[in-house]
This record gives structure tokens, C-alpha cells and sequence, in this order.
């Protein structure tokens, strides 16, 4: 393995991602979380009929379907899963 | 007004659709519309959304599946295999998943999918609502006859239309919610930008088509939707009940014809009592048609000798109708 010596970030990097981290870091995580469930949701409403729930016109939800393939397990895997208290806090 | 002059006075006209129960003349009346405008030197396309077409009947010849079949000048007729437009589409979006990850077999899950969704029986109406905004928004011919299903199928037709429109712009909503988040964590984390959301275009994409065909169902300087009634009651009665129901999806009426009036002349020959009672019943409801349609009422179509196939016989008809 060769060492290669990571670039040094300058200081108004390192001032940056200070201030990321303090200040916008959860917001974003929550944005991204939000941003998660509304995912989730929009699969459930066009490709719905993969959990028995069909929702609205199979035909049109055919070539959205090509765009969710990766996401698709995830989303079963949540939508099937048990919910208990932790989730709220999570 | 005649039905000659329906179109003679409005020469955006465009979309021309007869409804009416099933059996009424709808199909006959299409074709010899078609006939008569391609006669007249517009460049006409007569189609038909009805899983159990009859152009094929009418002008003879095998047209089912194969696109735009040319009958006689300017004139083509084309009746939509659903069937075959559903596989096509379904073989499109098994190619595009292979494309897009690079699988060398679609996932079973996804298979299992396609083919659930292809079962529905929502799925050949939606198949066929979307072969016609694809016949039509190309925009070919100078003239577009839609031969129309039967009228609880014409209505399911047309209120797809609204409900899909209804229906695209609320998932089009949440789509660009989604964006708007995911465009503040772009901003947070200072990324200079969004990678391009493809399902929003999508979406963009099939209400585009969707507006494009409720915009021409809806639209009345290049929209005419005759009724095809003949004198009966049940068939006046389930007429007007129709009328109204169109009238709410806003489809501009155009007016009606009435079809199968035997003809009069035969009162001063020796008929028998059998026919002259049919003609005496036909009195009364032909009165009760002009009372409640009066000027609305565009042709009189006489019952023929024989039915209306095959070029010659369609002709006829025209002549008829636009003489």
C-alpha cells in the first residue's frame, strides 16, 4: 500500500465544514429525511400495486417504474416493516 | 343548420366524433363523414378506440393493427390493437430498466410487476386513451373522425381524461416538493447543483399528453360531438340522460342525427299494417325529437335498402347526409 499524504485542506476549508457541521449539518439531515419518506411515498402512490394496493392508472405508473428499480427494495422493506416508539425518535 | 353547414361554418373544425348506443350507426355515420371530407379535399383519418371495431366491416378490408390504412384519396382509416400496443409498451419499459442498470434479465419482482399491471383492466382503456394522443398530436390530417365506443364507454373515456389530469398534477406536486428539498441540502452542503429529476420530467411528460387530449376533447372551435339517436323511446330517453353527463365534462355538443326514419313515401303505396304502424311510432317519437332537440337536430337519415359496406354504399350515404 502506498501513502500517498491526503491533501491538505486549507484553513477556510476547515473553517467551512466546522460551520456546516455546527450549524446546517441537522437541518440538512432532516431535509434528507423528509426528502426520504416523501420518496417513499411517491412509490407507494404510483407503484403501489406491488404491496396489493393499487392506486391509480397502471399504465402511466409503468414508465415511472424504470426510475425506482434501485429504490424499490428499501421501500418494501419500509412500508412492510413493524413501527414501534424508537421510530419517532429516530 | 344542416350537418353540411356544421362544417362548412366552422372550418377549424378538426375532431369529429359521433356517439350514441351501441348499434345506433356510429361506425356508419364516421365513415361516411370521412368519406364526404375527404371527398371535399381534406386529408382525413378515420379511427376507432373500440376494442370490437367495425371499420374493418364497413369498408371491407382488414385494417385492425396495421396504422393508418389508406381506403381512397385523402382518405385513411385505422383501428388501434390495443394488445399489441400494450406489449410494445411494456418490451419499451423492460428495455429501458435493462439500459439504465445494465441487468442482463429484468428483476423477477419487476417482471412479476409488469405483467400484474398489464392485467388491469384499467389498462387497455389506458393503452388505447394514449395510441389516440399519439394519433392525434402529430397532427397528420386535416381532419380527425373519432368512431367512439359505445356511450358508457365513451364517458369512462372521457373522464379518464379528468381523472388522470387530476391525478398526474398532485403526484406532479409531491415530485416537486421532493426537488425543493432536495435542492436546500444542495444549498446547506454548497454543492453548485441538482442532478436533473428524470421522473419529474416524466411526469411532465404524461400530463402534457394528458392536457393535450382533454384540451382537443374540450375544445370548441376544433371539437364537434354529434349524437346519433333514431326515433324510440328508450333510445331518446337514454340519449338525453347521455347528453346531460356530457355536458358536465364539458364536450361540446354539436347536435343530433337521427337515423333509420323509414321513408314516408312508402304511406301512399300499398304497405302492410305491420309497416305502417312502425311509421305511425316513429311520428310520435320524431315529434317528441323535434320538441326537445328542435334546431339542434342536424340530418334526417333515412333507412336504406340494404347496409351500409363498402365504398359505393357509404357513398350513398354521404350524399345522404351532405347532399
Amino acid at each position: 500500500m502506498t501513502d500517498e499524504p491526503r491533501p491538505k485542506k486549507s484553513f477556510y476549508q476547515n473553517l467551512k465544514e466546522i460551520i456546516y457541521g455546527m450549524a446546517a449539518h441537522d437541518m440538512s439531515r432532516y431535509a434528507i429525511r423528509t426528502r426520504a419518506s416523501m420518496e417513499h411515498l411517491f412509490i407507494l402512490i404510483t407503484m403501489g400495486d406491488l404491496l396489493g394496493i393499487p392506486i391509480l392508472p397502471p399504465y402511466y405508473s409503468l414508465r415511472l417504474l424504470p426510475y425506482v428499480v434501485p429504490q424499490i427494495a428499501t421501500w418494501k422493506r419500509r412500508m412492510l416493516r413493524e413501527k414501534d416508539l424508537s421510530d419517532a425518535m429516530f | 343548420m344542416s350537418l353540411k353547414d356544421t362544417f362548412l361554418n366552422n372550418p377549424e373544425r378538426r375532431y369529429v366524433m359521433f356517439g350514441g348506443k351501441g348499434g345506433l350507426g356510429k361506425t356508419t355515420f364516421s365513415a361516411a363523414t370521412a368519406f364526404w371530407l375527404a371527398s371535399q379535399g381534406n386529408k382525413v383519418l378515420v379511427f376507432s378506440v373500440d376494442p370490437q371495431a367495425s371499420l374493418s366491416d364497413i369498408f371491407q378490408q382488414n385494417i385492425f393493427g396495421k396504422g393508418p390504412v389508406k381506403i381512397k384519396e385523402n382518405l385513411w382509416a385505422q383501428e388501434i390493437d390495443a394488445d399489441s400496443h400494450i406489449k410494445e409498451y411494456q418490451n419499451e419499459i423492460r428495455k429501458k430498466i435493462l439500459d439504465m442498470y445494465g441487468f442482463d434479465k429484468v428483476p423477477d419482482e419487476i417482471e412479476q410487476y409488469i405483467q400484474a399491471a398489464s392485467a388491469e383492466p384499467a389498462m387497455e382503456e389506458s393503452a388505447i386513451f394514449d395510441a389516440v394522443v399519439d394519433i392525434v398530436v402529430k397532427g397528420d390530417y386535416d381532419y380527425y373522425i373519432y368512431d367512439l365506443v359505445p356511450l358508457g364507454h365513451a364517458l369512462y373515456y372521457l373522464s379518464m381524461a379528468k381523472v388522470y389530469d387530476e391525478w398526474i398534477n398532485r403526484i406532479t406536486k409531491l415530485r416537486e416538493e421532493m426537488r425543493e428539498y432536495e435542492e436546500m441540502v444542495s444549498r446547506l452542503k454548497q454543492e453548485k447543483h441538482t442532478e436533473e429529476d428524470q421522473i419529474l420530467t416524466e411526469l411532465t411528460y404524461i400530463k402534457n399528453r394528458i392536457n393535450a387530449s382533454s384540451r382537443i376533447l374540450t375544445d370548441r372551435e376544433k371539437t364537434a360531438f354529434f349524437f346519433v339517436v333514431v326515433p324510440e323511446e328508450m333510445i331518446i330517453l337514454d340519449t338525453m340522460k347521455a347528453a346531460k353527463l356530457f355536458a358536465a365534462f364539458d364536450v361540446p355538443l354539436a347536435g343530433y342525427v337521427v337515423n333509420r326514419v323509414v321513408p314516408r313515401e312508402l304511406l301512399s303505396q300499398d304497405i302492410p299494417p305491420y309497416l305502417r304502424n312502425r311509421i305511425e311510432m316513429q311520428d310520435k317519437y320524431l315529434g317528441r325529437i323535434k320538441t326537445e332537440l328542435g334546431e339542434q337536430v342536424r340530418a334526417h337519415v333515412p333507412e336504406l335498402e340494404r347496409d351500409v359496406t363498402g365504398l359505393p354504399m357509404i357513398e350513398k350515404l354521404a350524399g345522404i347526409m351532405y347532399g
